[in-house]
């Protein structure tokens, strides 16, 4: 009889990708759907960039005087700058309304006045809002900004005249901010001359990944795993198996082996089309950063992907074996389906929680509820695999495998049972029993 | 001649339904048996202890001096079976559903393209073999199970209601193989059905089973004479005194 999880677990992988519901669902869907979404994005974005980069914006210099000549000179040099010839400021607005111009700058009479008498020039910048799109509003960002620059030059000239005046030789851009603030980040005995936000950017664009590619990875496999076997009831395909010159454990193996492989597809198809996404839509490079988790001494080394590999692959078993022994007990891939939902609870929970916070963080209760929940072992794992906690992973691989041999040898015995072929839950008697509670 | 099957006393219980209520018969090497009776009598049940899909409640099997419930892997190496409402895989296509179950049967890839023959002939359509199950029609893919369970030349053929829910054609071609298969291998066939017509042309003997108890058993001509009867149906009628 030789070797006979090969053909099973083959069988499993044809008859799961061959169902157009699962290869579009799982493997096309996200190759497809991501790289569009990330497109239009992308489309929209690079026209807003090009229609700030052409836009020009307009001036009423109501003021007129020297110090309005040269903010005018300087604005005029990069940029294409439209002076609104009117009587008044309400004149003004009226031709902004009815120009294509998405901002003008507003100079009130007395500005170079108050410049010259050492008071404040004062300016207004008009956002001419008609589709209220984004380039619109960063139109007038780009014009304040452009001031603000203004603005900075122009008190450090400003300051250097008068530090001339007093006869005190200083840098004036020391007298404008005199404090200069360095951050730095002790991590694992390493002092890092970076602030830690640039550590938790790096934490967060990296690491946290893993675990929501795990999550999505563990969701597939169970709904793959429910109906691989749903559908061998469906299709009245589990009795003759049942009756096959092969142990069940072998049958199970198969059927736990052809799901890891299809969710695994899907886990990849399912990144490679987001990764593509967060390129396209928000120019995500983590090669941009300065640094790399690597010299901020919290890559993961050879040991910690190695041990990261094991924990994910029995968190993953543990999931499909749950999922073959819920759905076992239904009759068709439809009641399989909604049944094996409740374990997008436990998978779901912590994921979200551990996002934002860490454990030492959860009150004590909390803290050993999530603990207990096999899938919060992967989060805790690959964050503590990140840190070169090895110990930390060590442990929960020991407690999900701990888990993880129960589950199976609780499918194992469910599948050694007649309760396979007897058992019956059916879509109307779930109904049932929801309406019950 | 030395017996396939014993089956003594057998007793199944589903919660408070009885479906086995002491059934016992005896299925002897090398004769297609058959089990009569109506629906809900207790053959599927009884069919499926054999196959060790379920356990008695109470009583006894052996298929070949094995014990069923002792040990169900050493019987399911000798045994095929092939359920009433039985479907292939939808996605792989008539060839590769067959390859795929003759892997557990054969030793090396001849014996596999051995049985791969055997099989295409008892399916005796040939060129759809190559077709998805899921564009056959229902009478195909039954030729095609029947295929299945017969290509792996097993000691015992298990077949639960053969030619159910199957037009004349398809009814008569599915019939026709059993009996070939069986006068050219010598195989021992256990069958249920409550087409009479079909029993009496294919069965050596048979049971007639009503609410889980065998009421009568021996071969088609005796059960007639013994009740007087002009087919087996009256024979059946006669026996559980329902006529």
């Amino acid at each position: 009889m030789g070797n006979s999880l090969t053909p099973l677990v083959v069988k499993e992988v044809k008859e799961l990708v061959r169902d157009p519901k699962i290869l579009i669902g799982v493997i096309l869907m996200p190759l497809l759907i991501f790289p569009v979404m990330g497109s239009a994005i992308s489309i929209s974005q690079e026209s807003v960039r090009r229609a700030m980069i052409t836009a020009s914006f307009a001036i009423y210099d109501e003021d007129q005087g020297p110090h309005a000549e040269a903010l005018k000179d300087y604005l005029k040099a990069n940029n294409t700058v439209i002076t609104i010839e009117a009587t008044s400021l309400e004149d003004a607005i009226i031709l902004l309304r009815e120009s294509n111009t998405s901002v003008l700058l507003y100079i009130r009479e007395g500005y170079s006045e108050n410049v010259s008498e050492g008071l404040r020039g004062w300016v207004k910048i008009y956002a001419n809002l008609k589709q209220l799109n984004i380039a619109e509003t960063g139109q007038s960002d780009k014009v304040s900004s452009l001031i603000n620059i203004y603005n900075y030059w122009f008190s450090l000239t400003k300051i250097e005249r008068l530090l001339e005046g007093a006869g005190e030789s200083v840098d004036p851009s020391v007298v404008r901010s005199p404090l200069s603030i360095y951050y730095a980040s002790v991590l694992k005995g390493n002092v890092l001359e970076v602030p830690p936000s640039s550590i938790f950017g790096l934490m967060m664009s990296q690491s946290i990944m893993l675990p929501i590619m795990v999550m999505i990875m563990l969701m597939f496999a169970i709904q793959l795993a429910a109906t691989s076997i749903a559908i061998e009831k469906e299709q009245k395909t589990l009795e003759t198996l049942m009756t096959l010159p092969v142990s069940r454990i072998t049958i199970l193996s198969g059927k736990l082996a052809g799901s890891i492989l299809v969710a695994l597809a899907g886990a990849v198809a399912y990144m490679v089309g987001f990764g593509y996404y967060m390129k396209s839509a928000f120019g995500f490079a983590p090669e941009l950063t300065s640094m790399s988790l690597g010299e901020a001494g919290i890559g993961l080394q050879p040991l910690g992907y190695l041990l990261l590999g094991v924990a994910i692959f029995v968190t993953l078993v543990s999931g499909l074996a749950l999922a073959l022994s819920i759905a076992v007990f239904t009759d068709n891939v439809r009641s399989a389906q909604s049944l094996v939902g409740i374990l997008y609870i436990p998978i779901i929970v912590p994921s979200i929680i551990l996002m934002f916070t860490d454990l030492s963080m959860l009150p004590l209760a909390v803290r050993w509820i999530l603990l207990l929940i096999p899938y919060t072992h992967s989060i805790v794992a690959s964050k503590a695999a990140f840190l070169g906690n090895y110990l930390v992973v060590a442990k929960s691989i020991i407690y999900v495998s701990a888990f993880t041999v129960a589950v199976l040898y609780m499918a194992a015995r469910i599948f050694s049972t007649e309760r396979i072929i007897t058992a019956r839950i059916s879509s109307l008697s779930l109904r049932g029993l929801l309406r019950k509670h | 001649m030395s017996s396939a099957i014993e089956a003594r006393s057998l007793v199944k219980n589903f919660g408070n339904v009885v479906a086995l209520n002491g059934c016992s018969f005896t299925v002897r090497e090398g004769e297609i048996f058959g089990l009569i009776g109506p629906n809900g009598a207790g053959k599927t049940t009884t069919l499926r202890i054999v196959g060790t899909l379920i356990k008695p409640t109470s009583g006894s099997v052996e298929v070949f001096g094995v014990d069923a419930v002792g040990d169900p892997d050493k019987i399911r190496e000798m045994i095929s079976y092939l359920p009433e409402e039985a479907g292939a895989y939808q996605n792989l296509s008539g060839n590769e559903y067959l390859r795929f179950m003759a892997g557990f049967y054969a030793g090396k890839s001849s014996d596999v393209n051995e049985m791969l023959g055997e099989a295409e002939q008892i399916f005796g359509l040939g060129e759809r073999l190559k077709d998805r199950v899921k564009g056959y029609s229902k009478g195909m893919k039954r030729r095609l199970l029947l295929a299945r369970a017969l290509m792996v030349r097993p000691k015992l053929a298990i077949l639960d209601e053969p030619t159910a829910g199957l037009d004349v054609v398809h009814a008569y071609h599915v019939r026709q193989m059993i009996k070939d298969y069986v006068e050219k291998r010598g195989v021992t066939v256990l069958l249920s059905s409550h087409n009479m017509l079909e029993v009496e042309f294919l069965c050596d003997r048979v049971v007639l089973i009503d609410k889980g108890v065998v009421v009568a058993e021996g071969r088609p001509q005796e059960l007639k004479q013994r009740y007087s009867a002009e087919n087996l149906e009256q024979v059946f009628m006669e026996a559980t005194a329902i006529g």
